[in-house]
This record gives structure tokens, sequence and C-alpha cells, in this order.
């Protein structure tokens, strides 16, 4: 017997597995439809404590509110997001599920590897997803995510031009 | 040292300003840089703001040295080689915090935050005096200067002071000082990235005007898209050579800023807040100096590595390279030390959606860059970069000409050329 847990893991992982996929094959607004309305979309620094530090009072490298989240889809179609024209190549490995209700919200944390290869580089961004997710008509939607980069600085990378 | 010839070609009559792209690849140039640059420039540390207190300390790394930034007990600043003198061990092993001394790791010596030895375990093993002996103490870096809040370091013993070395580019650290009553201070957080390029080609694209239209199309589309249109604003302004080596580009732009030019996207009742930011920089500063600040940007390089840019947010940036083809970078966010919830908040938005490796134009200039870096592998006929825009102009350079490289270029070249670091050949 699947107990109601387990069973909303394995929802949430269907939905980060999804969700990989979609950065993958760079279905950029497929995966936009994968959040709220109102989401965010946040990737702080590494030299704070990125599971509770503030983006209205810490230097972050993301902040991104839905406004930019769709902004950031809309400049990565273009030719003149040069950082990603041509095209990386990205991975997302998605590991370590551990999911608890928190009322309406759905605390979920995982780890992740991200690899982004293009031309001469590859570099592998490695951290944990911490996401919200709401049940909307029946359906899991991200209501915003945190990336916490379990590195010392973003080196030897120089951005983060894809989605992590 | 081998002598060296920059082989710039700087020729004002024809308007030729070139630079031989083996200055971005070369090794020997490299060391030179490091002889002649580096180890003798005044070289940006930190602020102020970053120890709050007595006992605060940060370590960092400045031109490949390991620094330990500290405040005494009584609240002086000392800048030390985060070295033990005993056997070399770095001593503070702490990106930063506050304690009133630092114990290395290996044999228990423990200093005070001014350096000196404080304990020596197992004293009964060494002479009377030992540990008062100038070197058993931690080693302050030869020079430390401060300009209202910015400390800088410097290797060379001898040397002009700091603000003799800074000239122009110092009145442009008040300006930017002087955007709250309260004095600024550096935001939490910092921006560390690297970038598989020279160092030098991040000196030229941080005051880069030309550049934008071109390199970043997306990110004023973004603006004119997130904010209903393009601000009436044009793109439009000067350069100014600083001296030494130091220049700026000064300018007006579509973006916000969150020092009194408002736009659409921080909302409504953001701007009633803006409005009186503005009415009290005029009656601190007046008039004609609170336009300049509230409305015109500002991307200045203090030579080598220290990039102030008050642009749609304010940014401090100072990078060191390793090697040739790769520099580590810093960057940090300035903002006044008081001001609202809603203004920091909007402020560290509107910092991020321009800069550092997140941002919608960071990217693009670091892929330019590590483009170029590729492209000098190629050499053949293409031995030389184009610095020459503008020189044909007979009246104040544009901000979107390369004076302002021209200026980091001549004083690079005079440096990487000078006699006393022939004299030591």
């Amino acid at each position: 017997m699947i107990d109601d847990t387990l069973m909303l893991r394995l929802r949430v992982e269907d939905l980060l597995f999804e969700e990989a996929d979609l950065l993958d094959s760079w279905r950029l607004k497929e995966w936009l439809a994968l959040y709220t309305e109102d989401a965010w979309y946040h990737v702080p620094p590494s030299d704070v404590d990125g599971d509770t530090a503030d983006p209205d009072t810490s230097l972050f490298y993301i902040i991104d509110d839905a406004v930019r989240m769709r902004e950031r889809v809309s400049r990565l179609s273009k030719i003149g997001a040069h950082s990603e024209h041509p095209r990386s190549k990205v991975r997302h490995i998605v590991s370590n599920l551990r999911v608890r209700r928190d009322g309406a919200v759905i605390r979920a944390r995982s780890s992740f590897i991200i690899y982004r290869s293009k031309d001469i580089t590859s570099d592998a961004f490695v951290g944990h997803y911490i996401h919200e997710i709401v049940e909307r008509d029946g359906a899991l939607r991200i209501a915003g995510k945190k990336c916490v980069l379990d590195m010392e600085a973003l080196r030897p990378h120089a951005r983060i031009s894809i989605i992590l | 040292m081998e002598r060296i010839t920059t082989g710039i070609i700087d020729d004002p009559a024809s308007n030729r300003f070139l630079v031989p792209r083996r200055v971005f690849t070369d090794r020997a140039v490299f060391e030179r840089e490091y002889a002649a640059i580096f180890d003798t420039c005044w070289l940006y540390l930190g602020h102020a703001s970053e120890l709050p207190a007595p006992g605060s300390f940060v370590t960092r790394k400045v031109a490949r040295r390991p620094i330990l930034f500290t405040r005494d007990r009584d609240g002086e600043f000392h800048a030390l080689f985060n070295a033990c003198p005993h056997r070399g061990a770095t001593v503070c092993r702490e990106r930063s915090g506050k304690s009133p001394a630092f114990m290395c790791l290996y044999h228990g010596w423990t200093f005070g935050s001014d350096g000196h030895l404080k304990t020596l375990p197992g004293s009964s093993g060494y002479p009377e005096g030992f540990k008062t002996d100038p070197q058993k103490q931690m080693v302050h870096v030869p020079r430390m200067e401060r300009f209202g809040d910015f400390f800088f370091i410097s290797f060379a013993r001898d040397g002009e002071d700091l603000a003799t070395y800074l000239a122009g580019a110092g009145d442009y650290l008040k300006l930017v000082s002087e955007h709250s009553a309260s004095g600024m201070q550096i935001v939490g957080g910092t921006q560390e990235y690297a970038i598989r390029g020279n160092w030098k080609l991040l000196s030229e694209n941080s005051f880069d005007g030309y550049h934008a239209a071109c390199n970043h199309s997306t990110y004023l589309e973004y603006l004119k898209s997130a904010n209903g249109a393009l601000s009436a604003t044009p793109l439009a302004g000067e350069a100014f050579d600083l001296g030494n080596g130091h220049a700026v580009v000064e300018y007006s732009a579509p973006w916000g800023r969150p020092i009194a030019s408002w736009v659409p996207l921080w909302g409504e009742e953001g701007k009633a807040e803006i409005d009186g930011v503005y009415a009290e920089l005029v009656s601190r500063v007046g008039a004609p100096r609170a336009d300049r600040i509230a409305r015109k940007n500002r991307n200045m390089v203090i030579f080598p590595n220290l990039v102030v840019n008050d642009i749609m947010a304010i940014t401090v940036r100072t990078y060191f390279p390793t090697a040739p083809d790769y520099m580590e970078i810093n960057a940090w966010a300035l903002a006044p030390r008081e001001e609202s919830e809603w203004r920091r908040k909007y402020r560290l938005y509107n910092f991020t959606e321009f800069l550092g490796p997140g941002g919608f134009a960071t990217p693009d200039d670091v892929e330019a860059i590590e483009k170029c870096q590729q492209g000098y592998a190629t050499a053949g006929d293409a031995l030389y970069n184009d610095i020459s825009k503008g020189m044909i102009r007979s009246d104040a350079p544009s901000f979107d000409d390369e004076a302002q490289m021209r200026c980091f270029w001549r004083e690079w070249d005079r440096r990487v050329t000078a006699a006393k670091v022939m004299a030591d050949a």
C-alpha cells in the first residue's frame, strides 16, 4: 500500500522531473506554465546562508518575480541573448527529494547537479532546490523555487545564463 | 626581467590607436603586469562598512595574496598578510566575522586583530624577547590608506599617496558617497565569479558605451517590455580622463535608478518616495550636483581593476588574473546605509536585472570577453585590436567612443614599460 506521504513525494518527483526535462530541452514556455501566475525564482550567492537569505536585504544572483521570469524566457528565445545563442547543452540531475505539507503549501527539498556545456567548456552547478508547490485544480503548480548553490563561489563559471 | 615593448600604436595624428593582441595571451606580459602594476599600484581592499565594529574581519585575496582585513579593539583598521609568521599557514580561515583574536590551527600561535602575537604555546622553549620580536608578528601590508570609506592597499613600500594616485577619480568616489546623508554601505552578499578571458578586457568592457546597443539589445528590449515603453531618456553623454589611467563615462540612460529616476516597473507607491529622495538630495548638495547624482549614470574604472558603476544600481567590482586567459571577479552592491525597505528591495531587484552572472546583460558581456580571448588564438594577420573610436572628434569624446579605454591603455603602457621596472632587470 502506498501511503499519502509517499504518494505526494511521487507526484512532486514527477513535477520536478518534468521541470528538468523541459529545461534540458529548452521548452522554456512550457517550463513557465509549470509555475503559478505570481511565482518567483531566486538564486542566492554562496557567501550567505542560502536557505534563509532574503533577496530584499541581500544581493542575489537572481531575484525573478513572475514578470522577470517571463522576460527571462522571452530573452532566452532571442538571438541577441548571445550567451545562449547558439544554445548550450544542459542536463539537470535531480535527486534526494524530501517533501512535507505546510498548510496549503507543499515544501520540497532536493539536490541538483546541472551541467552546462558549450564551446570549450563544461561547468557543473551543484546545490539544492527549495520548491514551494501548491495544488491548483487538482494539479501541482510551482509557486516558487530557490536554487541554493553548494559551492564556494561561481567559479570557474562566468554566468548563470541557463535556468537552473 | 627581459625588456618588454608593448607594441601599442598610439598615433593621434592619423587617428590610430592599436593594441597588439599578444598583450592578452603572452605569459611574459602577464608576469610583467604583476611586477609593474599589481605589485605597485593602489588596489581596492574593501569598504569600511564591511567591518562595522571592533573585532570585525574579512578575508580576501588581493593580487594573489591572502589578506586579513580587520578592526582592532580600538576600531582601527588593519590589512595583514594572512599567514602565520611561524610556518606560514593561513591564520584566519573564515570569510568574515567578529573575533578578538585569531589562532593558527597548526601550533596555536594566537594573534590580536592588529596582528600582534598574543599567545605563544610552549614559550619556555624560546628565548626572552622572542614573543615581541617584530618578525614573530603577523605582517602588515606595506601600505593601506582610505579615501572616505574606500580602503586601498599597496604592496610597494614607497610611492605616491592614495589621494594623489586617485587624481580626478577621487571626486567621483565622493559623488557616489553622497547618495545618502547616512553614508553608504556594502549590502550583504557577494557575486563571485570568473571569466575565461584576460583581465584587461573587463576593464575595457566595464566602461564601454559603444557595445550597449548590440551586445545588450535584449536588456534594452526587456526595459521596454517590463515598463510598458522605453523611457524617453536617451543614452547620451561624455567620457572624462581622470588622470593616472582612471576614466569615467557620464551619461543619461533609459533605465530606472533607485536614486530619483523612477520607472513604472516599481509601481506608483515608489514614485512619491523617489520624489522625496530627490528633494532631500537637492537640499543637501544643491540642484546641479543633485541632478548629476540622481539622473546621470557613471561607469568608472580606477586603474587598474576597480570598477565603480553607478548605473541601475551601484556596483563595486574588482578582479585579478591568475593566468593571461583567466580572471576571478568579486562584485558587491553599494547602497545608502539608511533607506526604506521598499527602496532597498527595488535597488537589489534593479541591480540583478542587468548586473552579475544571472542578470540580463552581464552574461553577454562575459560571452563577448570570452569570444575575444578565443579570437586571439587565431593570430594571423589581424594582430591588433582597434581602440580608435572618437579620435577623429575635435569636441569632447562621447560616452560611446573609446577615449576612456585609451586612458587605461596609455597608463598600462607607461607602467609596463616604465624605467624603474626596467632598472630591476
